[in-house]
C-alpha cells in the first residue's frame, strides 16, 4: 500500500510538475569529450507514448550518475580494466545523454524527474550524490571493488529499464536505443564480473 | 468542453498505466558477484544459454525461506536450479569472502548462508540499506568437497528475498574441477577488416561497417550495440 501511495505522489510530481531539474550538468573532462565533435545525434520521430518518455527521463538521470561515477574511476581506479571501462562508459554515455535530451526537447517533455521516477520502482536507487561522495573517500583495491560493484549494479538497473521500454514503448528510435542499452550494458557487466571474480 | 473532458480522461488514465508498468517488471535487486554465483556466471558469459539470468542476474527473487537457487518468482530463472549445468566451481579453504552486487537498495532484514539445511553464517542487516561494498567472511568448518552454498538477502520492507547459489569445492587439494571458461579470447581483426563485437580496438584502428569506413577515436572493447554508426563518440567516419 505504501508503494501505491508513493507511486501516486511521484506521478503527481512527474505528470503535472513540469519542472526540469538537471543535476550536475556537464563536468569538465580533460578535452577529449568526443561527443561534442561527433555528428549530430539521430532524431527521434514524433510518435511516442508514456513509456518512451519515462524511459528517456529515467535514462537522463541514470546516464548522469554513471558519468559521475566514471569520472571518479578515471581519477582513482588502480586496475587498468576498470579505468578503461570507465573511460568508454563516460564517452558513450555523454553521447547518449545529448541524444536523449534532444528527443525530450522534440517531444516537449522535461529532462528532469528521472530520479523521482526511480523511487516508484521499488527501493532506493543504487547511486546518489552521497554514495558517490562516500566512494570518493576510498582508495586502492577498496576503491576498485566498490566502483566495479556499483557500476555493475548501476548498469544492471539500466538493463531492466531497457527491457521494460522494449516491451512497452512505441517510439521506434527509443526502442532501438533500448535494445542497444540492454546489449551494451550486459556486455559491460560481463567484463566487470570477470574483473570482480579475479579479486 | 471537449478538451477538458479529454484532458480529464488522460489524467485519469496515466496513473493506471504507470502504476501497472513499473511495479511488476522492474524493482530492486541483488546477487553474489564474488565468488561467481550461478547467475553471475550467466551474466559474465562463463555459462551460456541461461535466458533470463544472463540479462538480470539480480532478479532471482522469491518469498523468504525458499530452498531454491532461483527464488521461484520467475519461471525463466529455474535454470539456476539445474545442477547439471556446467557451473564453475570455486576452490576454497574453510574461510570464504562473499561480495554482493546491488542494482537498487532495500532496507535489509539480514543475510543468511546455507549449505543444505544448515545455516553456516548469519549477518544482521539492522533494517538499513546496504552500503557498498557488502562483503561477508564466512566459516565453512565441518564441510568439505563439493557443496552448493545458498546465499540469501532478506528484505526488511517486503516479503521477498533474493537468492544466489555458489558452487564450492571446500578444502580441495589438487585436481581442479572447474571447467575452462567457455568464452573465447578476443582476437585482433585484420587491419581494415569488418567491425566485430567483443574485439579490442586501439585508437586509429580502421574498420568497415555497412559499406562505410570508420576510424577508432577511443580505445575500447567493442560490444553489440556499439556498432560504428551507433557510437559516433567511439568511431569517426572516414
Amino acid at each position: 500500500m505504501r508503494r501505491l501511495v508513493i507511486v501516486v505522489a511521484v506521478l503527481a510530481l512527474a505528470g503535472c510538475g513540469g519542472e526540469a531539474i538537471v543535476p550536475g550538468g556537464q563536468s569538465a573532462h580533460g578535452g577529449h569529450d568526443a561527443a561534442s565533435t561527433a555528428p549530430p545525434a539521430p532524431a527521434a520521430s514524433a510518435r511516442f507514448n508514456d513509456a518512451d518518455v519515462m524511459f528517456a527521463q529515467m535514462m537522463v538521470d541514470h546516464l548522469q550518475l554513471g558519468i559521475s561515477l566514471s569520472q571518479l574511476a578515471l581519477a582513482k581506479a588502480t586496475k587498468q580494466e576498470a579505468k578503461d571501462l570507465a573511460g568508454v562508459i563516460d564517452t558513450t554515455q555523454r553521447e547518449e545523454l545529448a541524444m536523449l535530451k534532444s528527443w525530450l526537447k522534440l517531444w516537449g517533455k522535461p529532462e528532469g524527474g528521472g530520479a523521482n521516477l526511480h523511487a516508484a520502482h521499488g527501493g532506493q536507487p543504487l547511486l546518489d550524490d552521497k554514495v558517490i561522495n562516500d566512494t570518493k573517500e576510498k582508495s586502492g583495491a577498496e576503491f576498485d571493488l566498490t566502483f566495479l560493484n556499483l557500476m555493475a549494479g548501476h548498469q544492471g538497473a539500466a538493463v531492466e529499464m531497457a527491457l521494460t521500454e522494449k516491451k512497452e514503448g512505441s517510439n521506434p528510435e527509443t526502442m532501438a536505443y533500448a535494445e542497444r542499452v540492454a546489449s551494451t550494458r550486459q556486455g559491460q557487466i560481463a567484463q566487470m564480473l570477470k574483473v570482480i571474480s579475479e579479486q | 468542453m471537449k478538451l477538458t473532458r479529454k484532458a480529464a480522461l488522460v489524467m485519469a488514465a496515466v496513473p493506471a498505466i504507470v502504476f501497472i508498468t513499473p511495479v511488476g517488471s522492474a524493482s530492486a535487486h541483488g546477487y553474489v558477484s564474488s565468488p561467481p554465483s550461478r547467475q553471475a556466471q550467466c551474466a559474465s558469459g562463463a555459462v551460456q544459454n541461461c535466458g533470463g539470468p544472463q540479462w538480470e542476474p539480480q532478479s532471482a527473487e522469491g518469498n523468504k525461506g525458499l530452498v531454491t537457487c532461483s527464488g521461484e518468482d520467475r519461471q525463466d530463472f529455474a535454470v539456476l536450479n539445474d545442477d547439471s549445468k556446467p557451473w564453475q566451481v570455486t576452490n576454497t579453504g574453510t574461510t570464504l569472502t562473499m561480495t554482493w552486487t546491488f542494482t537498487a537498495r532495500h532496507r535489509t532484514r539480514d543475510y543468511e548462508y546455507y549449505i543444505g539445511n544448515t545455516r553456516v553464517h548469519y549477518v544482521d542487516g539492522g533494517s538499513a540499506a546496504p552500503v557498498d561494498p557488502v562483503r561477508h567472511t564466512i566459516n565453512l568448518s565441518g564441510f568439505s568437497g563439493r557443496q552448493k552454498l545458498r546465499a540469501v538477502w532478506n528484505i526488511a520492507d517486503t516479503v521477498k528475498a533474493f537468492y544466489s547459489c555458489v558452487d564450492l569445492n571446500i578444502g580441495g587439494t589438487g585436481g581442479n574441477p572447474t571447467p575452462p571458461p567457455t568464452t573465447t579470447n578476443p582476437t585482433p581483426p585484420p587491419v581494415g577488416g569488418t567491425w566485430a563485437a567483443n574485439t579490442y580496438y586501439a585508437v586509429g584502428a580502421a574498420v568497415t561497417y555497412g559499406g562505410s569506413s570508420y576510424r577508432c577515436r577511443q580505445a575500447h572493447t567493442s560490444l553489440t550495440g556499439w556498432e560504428p554508426p551507433n557510437a559516433a563518440s567511439l568511431w569517426e567516419k572516414i
